[in-house]
C-alpha cells in the first residue's frame, strides 16, 4: 500500500470515529433530557409528600422521603454533570467564547442559591469591585457551571448561621479578574488536599457531613477553568473555612 | 382569577404543574400538543404562559414566536419551562422574547410558582 492508500484509510477511520462519536454525544443528550422528566416527576411528587400536600406522613415516612429527596437530588446532579462532561470531551464541540459579564453571570447564579442560603440562614456577601469590569471572553454556559458548583460546595459544606462571601477583583496589569469565595465551614484536610480535584474523590469528612455526591464537581470546574486559560487553586483549613480562587484572563 | 397556560405534552408533569398552580389560587388552562397550544394561546384572559419546548410533532420556540408575533398575545409573559439547557437553546428563548428560561428537574414547584407570582 502507498502513502495515498494510508492517508486515505485514516481519513476513513477518522470520519467513521466522529461519526461514532457525535452519535454518542447525541445518545448522552437524549437520554440526559429524558432522565430529567423522570427526576422532575419524582423531585416535585416527593416534596409534595414531604410537605403534606398529599396528606398526613408520619415521622418513618417522612425520613424515608428525606432519603429519597436526597438522593434524587444526587441523580439530578450527576445528570446535570453528565451533559457538561458530554459538552467538555466533545473535541468536535468548541467552546463558544464571547465577551460576557462576568459580574452579571454571579449575580444570577447567587440568585439561584436563595432557597438553599435561605433554608440554612447563610449570609451570603457578595462583595462587587469597585471599578468597572471589563467583559471576559469566555463560554457563558460553562463558567456559568464552575461558578455554580463552586458556590454550591460553600453552602454543602458550611453549618447554618455560618457565612459565605464572594468577591471580584480586576487587575488591569495583568489584564484578568479574580473571583474567590470564601465560606467557614469544614475545611479540607491536609492529607486530601492533593486529590480534591480528581475525577470520583470525595474527601472523607466531606462524605460525613454530606452523604449524595457525585466527585465530579471540583474536577469539571478545573477542566473548564483549564480551557479557558486560568487557573483554579484553593486555601484551605479546619479552623478558617475553605476559600477557592479563579484567575481568568480577559481575552 | 388570573390563568396560566401550561403547554406540557407529558401527562404527569402537566398534572403536578397544574396541581401546584391551583393550590396556590390561579386558574388552569392546559395544552399538551402543539396543535392545541397555538389555538390555547389565543383564548382571553391568558397572565402568564409555561411552555415547554420539546412537543410531540412540533417545536416550542414557533409557539413562542407564534405568541411574539402576534399583538393580543405579544405581552403575555412566557417562562420555558424545559429540561434543555444548552446554552444555544436559552439564547434562543430569550432572543425569542422569552421572560424566563428555566431547566425543570433544577427547580422546585415552589421555586416556580414564586416566579409566576413576580410576573402576574
Amino acid at each position: 500500500m502507498d502513502s495515498k492508500d494510508d492517508i486515505e484509510k485514516i481519513k476513513k477511520e477518522n470520519e467513521k470515529l466522529k461519526f461514532i462519536n457525535e452519535n454518542k454525544s447525541d445518545l448522552v443528550s437524549v437520554s440526559a433530557h429524558q432522565l430529567r422528566t423522570s427526576l422532575s416527576a419524582l423531585k416535585w411528587t416527593l416534596k409534595m409528600f414531604d410537605d403534606g400536600e398529599l396528606g398526613n406522613i408520619n415521622d418513618e415516612q417522612k425520613k424515608y422521603i428525606g432519603k429519597a429527596i436526597e438522593s434524587n437530588e444526587h441523580a439530578i446532579d450527576l445528570v446535570n454533570y453528565l451533559l457538561t462532561f458530554n459538552n467538555l470531551e466533545d473535541t468536535s464541540m468548541a467552546f463558544d467564547f464571547k465577551k460576557v459579564s462576568i459580574l452579571d453571570i454571579l449575580g444570577k447564579v447567587i440568585d439561584e442559591f436563595y432557597g438553599e442560603l435561605r433554608n440554612k440562614n447563610i449570609k451570603l456577601t457578595f462583595i462587587k469591585p469597585a471599578t468597572d469590569i471589563p467583559d471576559v471572553k469566555c463560554d457563558k454556559e460553562m463558567i456559568t457551571v464552575a461558578i455554580q458548583s463552586l458556590i454550591e460546595n460553600a453552602i454543602k459544606y458550611s453549618q447554618n448561621n455560618e457565612e459565605i462571601n464572594i468577591d471580584l477583583k480586576y487587575d488591569p496589569k495583568n489584564n484578568e479578574i479574580l473571583i474567590s469565595i470564601h465560606d467557614q465551614g469544614i475545611g479540607i484536610k491536609k492529607e486530601d488536599q492533593l486529590k480534591i480535584f480528581n475525577k470520583f474523590y470525595r474527601a472523607p469528612n466531606a462524605i460525613k457531613k454530606e452523604t449524595t455526591g457525585s466527585g465530579l464537581g471540583l474536577f469539571t470546574t478545573k477542566s473548564i477553568v483549564e480551557r479557558h486559560n486560568g487557573k483554579i487553586w484553593f486555601e484551605s483549613s479546619r479552623e478558617s473555612g475553605t476559600s477557592f480562587f479563579i484567575l481568568l484572563p480577559i481575552s | 382569577m388570573k390563568r396560566v397556560l401550561i403547554i406540557e405534552d407529558d401527562d404527569f408533569l402537566q398534572g403536578l404543574e397544574a396541581k401546584k398552580i391551583l393550590n396556590s389560587g390561579y386558574d388552569v388552562l392546559s395544552a399538551q400538543t402543539g396543535e392545541d397550544a397555538m389555538k390555547k394561546i389565543l383564548e382571553p384572559n391568558v397572565d402568564v404562559i409555561l411552555l415547554d419546548l420539546l412537543l410531540p410533532n412540533f417545536d416550542g420556540f414557533e409557539i413562542l414566536k407564534k405568541i411574539k408575533e402576534n399583538d393580543k398575545t405579544k405581552n403575555i409573559p412566557v417562562i420555558i419551562f424545559s429540561n434543555l439547557s444548552e446554552n444555544k437553546d436559552i439564547e434562543k428563548a430569550i432572543s425569542l422574547g422569552a421572560t424566563k428560561f428555566m431547566v425543570k428537574s433544577n427547580f422546585s414547584l415552589e421555586e416556580l410558582m414564586e416566579q409566576i407570582k413576580k410576573l402576574i
